[in-house]
């Protein structure tokens, strides 16, 4: 099979980003192919929630680009694009007046879906996320911190975008929560192979769950690695980052690529 | 009770200045509503705006309202009938809490719901109308809430300068020196300050987002 | 959770049920009186209230103590009150905002036809007195001095102290062209004295001159003189009904209840109206019934 040339999905080219002369992303250049999750992992003030802001143009670069599937960011219309990429963001953000069925068939309800296939859709996704139908008339203010993570995951999918953004969704949950949470959506891509990029600063998360680990200190793109390599890589800031996490990592990055 | 007795006798005035009380209070909070929310709402997005519009109804609501209705007076159209001066000064009054509970009820909505109702590509008008609107109504509603109270207590005074409703009563039965008058003046406007703040608070306590 | 539409539905509805309870500026089968508040207002509002009452089927509201000119006129031009008395001159400077006028029936005339032009009101027929300015002496000393107009007094005032109250001595068309007009000297400043004690500080010789109102019920009482303005200095200021134009309109037997009144009550007659119940404390209704009757205007 001869070697097509594939535009990836998402590509950050020389992209910095600065706050009032205050650089917090420097000549940051990242490509993320189809079907992948990449996850982009460093400390709080790296800038990985910024450069995931930076693909649904919630926030714009002071100079460089940023493409989603070839064309600049900055040239489409920002609606359109925001509603074909999947936003799940730590706590949620569920609206907190709307039932789970409205909170999930936004999106659709916004695209003008009918009533009839916007409920179907939801029902679909509720079982997807592992929760009972019954759900839909639930405020989020009655879930569990675990439920409405999962409604966040249902409600970023239900226009079935093929980009998925998570700034550290599993963040504020238990361990056990997370952790069921965390194989729940090693199952959901393997059915839906949607390309993600997923924030965290948990090293044992990103090895689990990702295809390969960008590595972010100081507003830099460090390194891009697949998880095994990471483990081993001698660079210093991956190689700080794997003792401050110490053992079992094996085990993670082992389960992340199976 | 001497007040009861001569407030039954005298019904069809209680109702009549009552009505025209009510229609005082009405209109200018319809009016402030109509006014403020909006002004609200555009200084929750331009914080550049929001010290100057804030500043300014500040300064109104320091303003004695008899010296405002007395400021108003010589203005040709105001000045000719009283009721029009009355609802202007009154919707003056009625700005400030309104404009300020409408700015803090929007600036107050989680933040991270707004960044991911506009992440997930709601307009910001959708975004407005459908999540900071109707998260930050029940603190619109307690503005709202307190501009009435404000105001059936200012409408009061706006019998001063002729505009009718309850403070006819009032300013008439210190006149003649009869606390039967005066009373069924006060007794009225407060019940209707009273019915009028716990009407909206339940409202408020009903909308408020869990 | 209301939705939002439904929360406007409900401001919606409040603000159509405060419109509508407003919406009665017609009063169906009432009329209301209004009055300013002092005595001779309210006993002049009493008086077209009874005769209504007793003259047609209407029922009457009474609006009395309303505080001041203005007011008044803001409550008939809105329809809350639909008749209230007001004196020509009073009219014609501070409603009208017009320079004032000499003779009695011209500014009655001019008076009407502006009401009727500017804000749907029209006058009714004058009751017949006429409470302008009344420079007042001692009845004894008029005897005396076998005076009883103003520009006889010039000759004596040199030798009388006056009292004045404040705004008569602030207006221009007050003290200072009183003694331009008829060459007043007095003996001393003029006192500036409260209205109320005037009168009583003639009586008392505190003063000799006292500027007050023709109709103050205190001159029968206090055997008080009223010289004449003979040069015609002070404007008239003739009571007056005001009536809306609707009013007269709907309910014609008004305007014939108030046709009796005409010209039925003389300056002496209110003087001593005013003195029945601002100083011998008799009941506005009583006195204003027993007056009715005398004029056998009670059917």
């Amino acid at each position: 099979m001869p070697d097509e040339p594939t535009t990836p999905v998402i590509e950050f080219r020389d992209v910095c980003f600065r706050v009032e002369r205050t650089p917090v992303l420097s000549r940051v250049s990242l490509q993320v192919n189809r079907g992948e999750t990449l996850v982009l992992l460093g400390r709080s003030g790296s800038g990985k929630t910024t450069t995931l802001k930076l693909v649904n143009r919630l926030v714009t670069p002071s100079s460089g680009e940023v493409r989603v599937n070839g064309i600049s960011n900055a040239q489409v219309d920002v609606i359109h694009l925001r509603r074909g990429i999947g936003y799940v963001l730590q706590e949620a953000g569920l609206f907190p007046h709307f039932t789970v069925e409205r909170n999930i068939g936004i999106v659709p309800h916004i695209e003008g879906w009918s009533a009839g296939r916007i409920r179907a859709r939801v029902q679909e996704l509720l079982q997807l996320v592992g929760l009972s139908g019954e759900f839909v008339s639930r405020y989020p203010h009655q879930l569990s911190g675990g439920q409405r993570q999962r409604v966040g995951v249902a409600r970023a999918l239900a226009a079935d975008p093929e980009i998925l953004l998570m700034d550290e969704p599993f963040g504020a949950l238990d361990p056990l929560t997370r952790d069921e949470l965390q194989r729940e959506f090693l199952s959901l891509q393997r059915r839906l192979h949607k390309t993600v990029i997923f924030v965290t600063h948990d090293l044992r998360e990103a090895l689990r769950l990702g295809s390969r680990i960008a590595l972010m200190e100081a507003g830099k793109l460090v390194t891009v690695l697949a998880p095994q390599e990471f483990l081993k890589s001698s660079d210093p800031w991956a190689s700080a980052y794997v003792r401050a996490f110490g053992d079992g990592l094996e085990t993670a990055a082992n389960r992340g690529t199976s | 009770m001497n007040v009861v007795r001569f407030m039954l006798q005298n019904r069809t005035q209680v109702l009549e200045l009552t009505s025209e009380h009510l229609w005082l209070v009405g209109l200018s909070t319809a009016l402030a509503v109509l006014i403020g929310v909006p002004l609200g709402i555009l200084i929750s997005r331009r914080a550049s705006l929001n010290k100057p519009v804030l500043a300014s109804a500040n300064i109104i609501q320091t303003i004695p309202s008899l010296a405002l209705f007395g400021f108003l007076l010589p203005v040709p159209w105001l000045g000719a009938r009283s009721e029009r001066l009355a609802i202007l000064a009154l919707t003056l009054y009625a700005l400030l809490p309104i404009i300020r509970n409408t700015f803090t009820g929007i600036r107050g909505v989680d933040p991270a719901v707004v960044e991911a109702g506009r992440g997930m590509g709601l307009t910001e008008s959708q975004l407005l109308f459908q999540v900071q609107l109707p998260l930050a109504v029940s603190v619109i509603l307690s503005g709202i809430r307190v501009a009435i109270v404000i105001s059936v207590g200012l409408a009061t005074i706006a019998a001063a300068i002729g505009a009718g409703g309850l403070g006819e009563f009032i300013f008439r039965g210190l006149a003649m020196v009869d606390n039967r008058v005066i009373l069924a003046g006060a007794i009225p406007a407060a019940i209707l300050a009273l019915l009028a703040d716990l009407g909206v608070g339940w409202l408020e306590g009903r909308l408020r987002p869990r | 959770m209301m939705r939002l539409p439904g929360i406007f539905a409900v401001l919606l509805m409040v603000a159509m049920v405060a419109l509508l309870l407003s919406c009665s500026s017609s009063h169906g089968d009432r009329i209301v009186v209004g009055s300013k508040n002092f005595t001779e207002s309210f006993i002049l509002g009493e008086l077209i209230a009874q005769q209504i009452e007793t003259h047609t089927h209407l029922k009457v509201e009474r609006r009395f103590y309303l505080a001041g000119t203005y007011i008044c006129q803001q409550a008939i031009l809105a329809g809350r009150i639909d008749i209230y008395p007001e004196y020509t001159g009073t009219a014609l400077t501070v409603i009208l905002k017009e320079p004032s006028g000499r003779d009695g029936t011209e500014v009655y005339q001019r008076v009407k036809h502006e009401y009727e032009s500017r804000f749907g009101l029209t006058l009714g027929p004058a009751f017949g007195f006429n409470n302008t300015f009344a420079m007042e002496i001692r009845g004894a000393e008029a005897r005396r001095l076998n005076i009883h107009a103003l520009s006889q007094a010039a000759a004596f005032a040199p030798e009388w102290r006056a009292g004045f109250g404040y705004e008569f001595l602030e207006r221009p068309d007050g003290y200072r062209g009183l003694v331009a007009t008829y060459g007043l000297r007095f003996a001393e400043t003029p006192r500036v004295m409260d209205l109320g004690l005037l009168a009583r500080a003639l009586k008392d010789h505190q003063i000799d001159l006292a500027g007050g109102n023709a109709t103050d019920g205190l001159i029968p009482a206090f055997d008080l003189f009223v010289l004449e303005d003979d040069r015609h200095y002070f404007p008239p200021y003739q009571a007056v009904p005001v009536l809306r134009e609707q009013t007269i309109r709907q309910h014609p037997e008004v305007g014939r209840a108030l046709a009796d009144l005409n010209d039925k009550i003389s300056d002496t007659e209110m003087q001593q109206m005013n003195y029945a119940v601002d100083s011998q404390h008799r009941d506005t209704r009583d006195v204003v019934r027993e007056f009715l009757r005398e004029k056998q205007l009670l059917p």
